[in-house]
């Protein structure tokens, strides 16, 4: 019962464990694509965003300063002095871009020429923007100018570019300090937005994911349940094909597999049941003419002895054999009623001691069973179907085993059965052989062309046990000596519905 | 015919119907009956034996199941309708569905084929031996009567109508009145049969018992069940 529920549960488990691992899988690609694919994107737009924005400002800056200085720069006197300079900064500074200069010349050492100069003097300009300034170049057809405009990015409290030019040679230097922080503002709204964008890129494409797993993964979970429980012998389980894809490939594949594999169940399960009917037929057939010899053998047997001594063996052996045919024909029987699964139990309730006795009586082995059974254990059977088992059992230790034979009968309280052991004193049974004692017509000996019993006993015991709810075991004795056959029975039968009336 | 011996000559002959029809079956438990020392009428159909039964009044009738043409429950309604003589089964197996019908139908006991003779002859032997009267008083449980002197028994003043069978049932549990008896032992003191009788037996002549002496079959007040052990007549209150 337990194992019924669990089963499934496990099974179900296993395949969310399985399912959930390629759903996270698939999200994980799909996640890394789209980040890889956002981030390239929203990088390469980004600087070359950055790259056009900052020149631009920084081109439109620059240009201006050097047309503002050139326009001023004519006002300033050979000899200036601290105030020109300070009167240059500011007329250039005031072009109306928004930067600032610093005017530095050699000729007025200390003095700092600047349009803003609590914010701006030369100490801010970088080092080695100084001395590319000033450094002259080679005039020539390519270069007509002597003195370049330089320029530099930097950090002052803010992102600013920094240029500078010597103005004429051997004149004053002046430098433009434009503030990049407008252009700085607006990469970083277009960063933010490039992230921004990038996020949702990404959620975008795991929703994608989930959704293009649903899709995938629904079918593949109806195939594995369906597989399932066509592993678990519902041969009828088919699956509904829709569309044209892969996976609909599958299912027509699961399905015509499922298909073929019912046919050919059907088919082995029809022709098992046909040989099953044809044996149960032919030992039903032989019975007929059985019951007729059988009832003249007494009649044969009474008069043998008065018969031509020539005739007699063959008589015997006539009613010897009819005897043996009529009890095959009868195991025969029994064992098909067992594969058919139409033998039924008469149970009753009887004491066990007294059952043992009995058979060992009827047949008269009481001198050779040694009988250990305390009377009043009480036990639900079919006192005939157990008297086959222990006939079966004590018979085979007699015949095979040999003296002493021990039948000892035990009450086991803790799991509510009766433990029925028989021991023999013989050679006890070769390893190899142990596993096949109940199998039907099993010969331990394969030189043995017959045997004196029908080959079919130990099997019919065991059905016996197995249709009680008992069981029996063939085992070798620990100390070396002989086999022991355990019979286990249930105390008590299963209630079943009989001829009792209501009280 | 073979020469007559081994069998008790003291024993009255009894005079068995045996209704077969399959020809090699029946001549042979002809043959082997007659041998037992038992006169023996042979029927091949269930017609011809009913025809039989009324013509010659058998002591017995073993009585095949599978028979063409009205079978052999059917042919078993028939003689209990009328007559309570003995009848015995020949039956394929003793676990089948045959066996519960048969003894509801009314036999008394049934034997599974392929009979030996002698088997056969100890189970006719003991069903006639029910009908034999062996003591000589009377016990009366409310309305009914049991003179087991005259082997009869009578309900409300009325003879009720027994099979040896069952008659022999009602002494035994009337012998120890109050007293539980276990299916098993009803099965050797009744049928005589050993420790592997069926206690189908007992229960099916336990109901057609009831049907015939208890008021309301369906509860009974005399013949009780007695859970996990058997049936005990109940004295009289």
């Amino acid at each position: 019962m337990t194992d019924l529920q669990t089963a499934p549960r496990r099974a179900r488990s296993a395949s969310w464990r399985r399912l959930s691992s390629l759903r996270v899988r698939l999200i994980a690609v799909f996640a890394a694509v789209a980040l890889v694919t956002a981030v390239s994107a929203s990088g390469i737009a980004y600087w070359l965003n950055r790259d056009a924005v900052l020149k631009r400002a920084q081109d439109t800056a620059l240009n201006d300063f050097r047309g503002s200085l050139t326009r001023n720069v004519s006002q300033l006197p050979l000899q200036p002095t601290c105030q020109d300079l300070t009167a240059l900064a500011t007329q250039v500074a005031s072009s109306g871009l928004a930067y600032d200069v610093v005017v530095v010349d050699d000729s007025v050492p200390g003095c700092t020429a600047s349009s803003d100069p609590i914010a701006f003097t030369v100490r801010q300009v970088p080092a080695a923007l100084l001395t590319a300034v000033n450094k002259p170049r080679e005039t020539g057809p390519g270069n007509p100018y002597e003195y370049h405009l330089y320029w530099q990015r930097v950090n002052l409290a803010g992102p600013y570019v920094v240029g500078g030019t010597k103005v004429v040679p051997g004149g004053p230097t002046a430098y433009v300090f434009k503030s990049l922080q407008n252009e700085r503002a607006d990469l970083n709204t277009l960063g933010w937005s490039l992230a921004i964008a990038t996020l949702l890129a990404l959620v975008g494409s795991a929703l994608l994911a989930q959704a293009a797993s649903a899709t995938v993964l629904r079918p593949v979970r109806r195939l594995g349940d369906a597989a399932r429980r066509l592993g678990e012998g519902e041969l009828d389980t088919r699956l509904d094909v829709e569309g044209n894809d892969e996976l609909a490939d599958l299912a027509r594949t699961f399905n015509r597999t499922a298909e073929s594999l019912s046919e050919q169940v059907a088919e082995l399960s029809a022709r098992e049941a046909q040989s099953r009917r044809f044996v149960a037929d032919m030992s039903h057939e032989l019975r007929t003419p059985l019951t007729a010899m059988t009832a003249v053998t007494d009649i044969l047997e009474d008069e043998a002895d008065l018969l031509d001594p020539m005739i007699e063996p063959a008589v015997r052996l006539v009613v010897s054999e009819t005897r043996r045919l009529s009890d095959l024909v009868e195991n025969l029987m029994e064992v098909t009623r067992f594969d058919a699964g139409t033998a039924k139990l008469v149970a009753d309730e009887v004491d066990m001691a007294d059952l043992i006795m009995s058979c060992i009586d009827g047949r008269a082995w009481y001198d050779a069973v040694e009988l250990d059974a305390p009377r009043g254990i009480l036990a639900v059977v079919d006192p005939r179907r157990l008297d086959v088992v222990l006939a079966n059992l004590i018979g085979n230790a007699l015949k095979h085993g040999g003296s002493p034979v021990r039948v000892k009968v035990r009450q086991d309280d803790e799991a509510h059965t009766v433990v029925v052991s028989v021991s023999d004193g013989g050679p006890g049974i070769p390893e190899d052989v142990l596993p096949h004692v109940f199998d039907r017509f099993y010969k331990a000996d394969k030189g043995r062309a017959r045997s004196e019993g029908s080959g079919l006993g130990l099997s019919i015991a065991e059905a016996n046990a197995r249709i009680h709810g008992g069981a029996i075991t063939a085992a070798n004795n620990p100390d070396g000596v002989g086999a022991v056959f355990t019979l286990t029975l249930p105390l008590t039968q299963p209630p079943a519905p009989g001829p009792e009336e209501a009280r | 015919m073979l020469p007559v011996a081994g069998w008790d000559t003291m024993t009255p002959v009894s005079f068995l119907l045996l209704i077969e029809d399959d020809d090699a079956i029946r001549t042979g438990l002809e043959l082997a009956l007659t041998r037992q020392g038992h006169r023996v009428a042979a029927a091949a159909s269930g017609e011809e034996g009913l025809r039989l039964f009324k013509e010659q009044r058998p002591d017995l009738i073993v009585l095949d199941v599978m028979l063409p043409g009205i079978d052999g429950f059917e042919v078993c309604r028939r003689i209990r309708r009328t007559d309570q003589l003995p009848i015995i089964l020949l039956t394929a197996r003793s676990d089948d569905i045959d066996v519960v019908v048969g003894l509801e139908s009314g036999a008394d006991d049934y034997v599974v084929k392929p009979v030996q003779p002698r088997v056969l002859d100890a189970r006719i032997r003991a069903v006639l031996r029910r009908g034999e009267r062996e003591s000589s008083d009377s016990a009366a449980y409310g309305g009914l009567v049991i003179d087991r002197s005259a082997m009869t028994v009578t309900k409300d003043g009325q003879d009720l109508q027994l099979t040896p069978t069952e008659l022999r049932l009602l002494l035994e549990l009337s012998r120890r009145p109050g007293q539980a008896l276990s299916r098993q032992q009803l099965l050797r003191l009744v049928w005589e049969h050993d420790y592997l009788g069926d206690s189908r037996l007992v229960d099916a002549c336990v109901q057609r018992l009831r049907a015939k002496v208890e008021d309301v079959p369906s509860a009974p007040t005399l013949i009780r069940t007695v859970r996990g052990v058997g049936y005990r007549l109940d004295p009289p209150v």
